[in-house]
């Protein structure tokens, strides 16, 4: 084997590892005893170079001006680094979005274990760079295990808050039970196959055991996923964890979880293979919309209405998966990033107004904040209308895209089962609903008079790129989505 | 270019205002008044260039190619009265709303973003553009009830909203499943209207598409949301709700789902004829029973798009000219109506209540007169607009549909003889009742005469009340673009 080759292509992933250990040296030796924002401030500096080096060397990689051999290399390591130009940019965007998580998670110290804290956010970064790279059964079960353990611990890092032990214990527990779920459906696939490059296989037809096995493996995805009915930590998380690892949570693994999905059921894609796996899917697919989008319409607690909102649009996300057609895993693709940057910039919102109040904010901390903070009320109305699927931002042009390739499979209508027609109708029904919790908070935010109890404190200017970049990129990809929809239909499918 | 014009002056204006100080009341107002003329000038010229029948000033641009998306807008015959309404009650409701000083910027903006949906729902030849301007109009129009209206305005503003979303969903999914079994790959309208769909999936689409856009146009029974709305609205809301709002849903019925489905108008257009009828005369027995003056205009907005139905129900091409001309009529009666009840006499008296009312006649004889015209006007007194158009309805109906379905509309425009009179008594003629007589103390100051109108009220009184009257007197300026427009979208029949 060719290790130039391997270093080549692992340059960015080498260069983020680097940047992670300088981060622990730095604040282990240098600024032991340094005040906690001093440390934030260094850790979270290097951390911002390492992943801006990565994208350069990842932008090098994807021009071509530092070559990848991608199929040679998935060939040799079996494929567990699949890089061609779909996989490259799709790591890209997670190491982007990765990138606005920092400024985000600076401007909040509640640990005294900071450098950790950075740490574990660039090893759950790196964790989905290669979900996303890796199409062998094993290595992206090693890769997504990277994800989680990484985010088990960001959920128990704030020491002096009790729910956050709670809930990453209940994280830990039941997304061990997933990963065992899943290791298990694995190894029936690997049973079945005959190998772990799931490049190199189809399934003309599935025979009972490769339905067990997806059975265990969609248990074991729904967890990560939050797919309904394996949902009930996700709302917990989300409120206990602090609020940027929630952020990340909810966006990067979404993306790279839909990304695992999507490459493990590559070996159905036939017709007689999949029909037994689909009643599966649809199952989870109107349980998630369904639990989703009536839990969310009870919350209170913001960023426990963005944990239902997830799971919601996780079912969104299977409407398009189950149609088996290029389009529908572009469609899941695309709605998977529009979804994790808008999720993104709403919790970066929230994250910066629970800093004010000292507290995790209910919908009603938020009355009046058009006041106080304009550009904030501004970038979130943005970001839940995204949510929401209003045009002309990126939401809408996904969800309709999500629809358009849901239909695209199977357009003939004789009868009203036929198609997915009825789960587009139903997933419509669902975000109307939606859009009565979505609007709750600009209610909160826009309508009320009387302000709360936020304090003024400033953004900070990292924090307020971050947040612009990620509704500038909300809004251009809803008013032109072609360039990108048109990439993810060419290079990743 | 020009058509397109309205929508860019309008998102233009909604900027400027939102980014200008609130503080900076006459810069604001100024700058509103000036960007609705400019959406009006814009109109005109339309109307002045406008030789017809077809469409013109066609812009065509490729958005979205791998879906089929494309940026087309146009207008004819049937767009160019909408386009005039929309401006001239832009305008109105700019000079209705004067003295506004409450979040100004905040209010135009959102003011100015709803009218730039209404004006591109109406140039939209893309299937997939109409929709997203259709969507674009919805959000503004919960946060100018939210914000600026009365009394239960929060809930009215969900109401509507959510009815509206509901609408937009039945319309999306009527939308792709015409797409796709066109198989032509393109969302363009003109296009899409020589296709020949098989006549069960008209059968089957078209009543999900008509009842999809007619919920905005305040169908019975989904038309609950239209006197809430209203009452609730600040003045210059619910003149573009009444306006030109419902027409977007009129417009929608007219130009997507007939005009795309001759064959399935055909099978359901008796049911339209029916539901129109109960429009009308649900709406007129409504009004009859409402004690607040706005409550009464909603209702008679009700019952007047029952005019516009049943002009769409006849498919006959008099009657369908009549409904476009309905319309217009409505639109600028309606929101005269509006205007006089929600801002000029409310801002005198301080009540909508006709029980507090009292012979406004003496106190202020010179906007009762103008109340009593308009409501004239709106019964369908000779001379302005709404007789014409009625007339026109009513004659398309006579010779297309079911001689019982006439005279059921015929006792309709009884019974709105009977709410216009006997509301127009209650509110200007009638005598204080003897039990709120006994009980008031303070007589003499109540009896104080009234100020006279402004001058912004007066041009806006003018610029409507001019315009109904001279489409009453020359209705021929719009009949002539409309039924040519028509007759070609009549062909396929």
């Amino acid at each position: 084997m060719n290790y130039s080759a391997i270093f080549t292509a692992l340059l960015p992933d080498l260069i983020v590892v680097v940047a992670l250990f300088a981060a622990l040296g730095v604040d282990y030796t240098k600024l032991r005893g340094a005040s906690l924002t001093c440390r934030a401030c260094a850790a979270s500096r290097i951390c911002g170079f390492g992943l801006v080096a990565a994208l350069v060397v990842l932008g090098c990689q994807l021009t071509g001006s530092l070559a990848v051999e991608g199929h040679a290399l998935g060939v040799a390591t079996q494929g567990q680094l699949v890089l061609n130009t779909g996989t490259l940019a799709l790591k890209g965007v997670l190491f982007l979005l990765g990138l606005l998580v920092l400024p985000l998670a600076a401007r909040t110290i509640s640990t005294p274990q900071v450098s950790e804290y950075f740490a574990l956010l660039l090893l759950a970064t790196l964790g989905m760079g290669f979900m996303v790279t890796s199409r062998n059964l094993l290595g992206a079960f090693v890769a997504l295990e990277l994800v989680s353990l990484s985010l088990y611990a960001l959920t128990a890092l704030n020491p002096v808050r009790k729910e956050s032990a709670e809930a990453a214990l209940k994280y830990f527990t039941y997304g061990g039970v997933a990963s065992a779920f899943l290791l298990f459906g694995i190894s029936y696939l690997f049973g079945t196959l005959g190998k772990l490059d799931i490049t190199q296989a189809t399934l003309a037809e599935a025979p009972r055991l490769v339905m067990v096995a997806y059975l265990f493996i969609l248990v074991g995805l729904g967890f990560k996923l939050a797919l309904a009915p394996f949902h009930l930590w996700a709302p917990d998380v989300y409120q206990a964890a602090p609020t940027p690892a929630a952020a990340w949570i909810a966006s990067g693994s979404k993306i790279a979880g839909v990304a695992l999905l999507l490459a493990l059921l590559g070996p159905v894609s036939l017709p007689s293979a999949h029909s037994t796996i689909v009643p599966l899917l649809l199952l989870m697919a109107v349980a998630s919309m369904a639990v989703g989008n009536l839990g969310a319409l009870r919350q209170a607690n913001v960023k426990r209405l963005l944990a239902y909102s997830a799971i919601a649009n996780a079912g969104y996300i299977l409407v398009a998966v189950v149609a088996f057609t290029d389009a529908g895993r572009a469609a899941a693709m695309f709605y998977a990033i529009v979804y994790a940057i808008a999720t993104l910039g709403a919790f970066a919102v929230v994250s910066v107004w629970n800093d004010r109040l000292g507290r995790e904010a209910l919908i009603d901390d938020f009355r009046g904040a058009w006041k106080t903070s304009p550009g904030l009320s501004l970038a979130l109305l943005v970001f839940v209308l995204s949510l929401a699927g209003i045009p002309p931002l990126a939401g809408f042009v996904g969800k309709f895209y999500l629809f358009y390739a849901a239909i695209h499979a199977a357009p003939q209508m004789e009868y009203w089962s036929d198609g997915l027609y009825w789960l587009v109708a139903v997933a419509l029904a669902f975000s109307v609903v939606a859009l009565y919790y979505y609007l709750k908070i600009l209610k909160a935010v826009f309508v009320r008079e009387e302000t709360g109890e936020m304090d003024n404190s400033p953004v900070g200017l990292s924090a307020s790129v971050a947040i612009l970049v990620l509704a500038l990129l909300t809004v251009v990809l809803g008013v032109w989505p072609e360039p990108v929809v048109d990439y993810i239909q060419s290079y990743l499918f | 270019m020009i058509a397109l014009l309205t929508v860019i002056f309008s998102f233009a204006g909604a900027l400027v205002c939102g980014l200008l100080p609130a503080t900076a009341h006459r810069r604001i107002r100024w700058v509103a008044l000036l960007t609705a003329l400019l959406g009006l000038a814009a109109a005109f010229c339309c109307a002045l260039r406008y030789t017809g029948p077809g469409m013109e000033d066609v812009i065509r641009q490729t958005w979205i190619p791998s879906m089929g998306v494309a940026f087309i807008t146009g207008f004819d015959g049937i767009s160019l009265p909408l386009l005039l309404v929309t401006g001239l009650v832009a305008v109105a409701g700019v000079l209705f709303t004067w003295n506004l000083d409450h979040r100004a910027n905040q209010f135009y903006a959102f003011y100015f973003a709803l009218i730039g949906g209404v004006y591109g729902v109406f140039l939209s030849m893309d299937l997939f553009l109409l929709f997203v301007f259709y969507e674009i109009a919805i959000v503004p129009k919960y946060f100018l009830i939210a914000i600026w209206g009365g009394a239960k305005r929060e809930y009215a503003a969900m109401k509507l909203v959510m009815y509206s979303f509901g609408g937009s969903a039945l319309v999306l999914i009527g939308m792709l499943a015409l797409f796709f079994a066109s198989g032509l790959n393109t969302f363009d309208l003109r296009v899409l209207m020589t296709v020949d769909f098989s006549s069960g999936l008209q059968a089957v689409v078209f009543p999900v598409m008509f009842v999809g856009f007619a919920i905005l146009a305040g169908m019975w029974p989904f038309h609950t949301w239209a006197p809430q709305g209203h009452s609730a609205a600040p003045t210059a809301a619910s003149m573009l709700l009444a306006g030109v709002v419902m027409k977007l849903g009129a417009y929608g019925c007219l130009r997507v789902a007939v005009g795309l489905l001759p064959e399935g108008a055909m099978v359901w257009a008796p049911w339209v004829a029916v539901f129109a009828v109960i429009n009308i005369i649900y709406g007129a027995l409504a009004a009859l029973r409402q004690d607040d003056f706005k409550y009464v205009i909603g209702y008679s907005s009700v019952s007047h798009m029952g005019f516009v139905l049943l002009g769409i129900g006849t498919l006959h091409l008099t009657g369908m000219t009549g409904a476009v001309l309905q319309m217009f009529s409505h639109g600028v009666i309606g929101a005269l109506l509006f205007a006089l009840v929600g801002t000029v006499i409310y801002t005198r008296t301080k009540t909508r209540m006709l029980d507090e009312l009292h012979r406004l006649m003496e106190r202020m004889p010179g906007i009762a007169w103008i109340f009593i015209v308009a409501a004239l006007a709106s019964m369908g007194l000779p001379g302005f607009s709404g007789f014409v158009s009625e007339l026109y309805v009513l004659l398309g109906a006579w010779a297309a549909l079911p001689t019982w379905i006439v005279i059921t509309a015929g006792v309709g425009v009884l019974a709105t003889f009977g709410y216009t009179l006997a509301k127009i008594h209650e509110a200007f003629f009638r005598e204080r009742s003897i039990g709120n007589d006994a009980s008031d103390g303070n007589n003499g100051e109540n009896d104080a005469d009234y100020p006279p109108m402004t001058l912004p009220e007066k041009a806006g009184v003018a610029l409507l009340l001019g315009a109904s009257l001279l489409i009453g007197l020359c209705p021929w300026l719009l009949t002539n673009h409309i039924a040519g427009s028509l007759q070609l979208l009549l062909n396929r029949f």
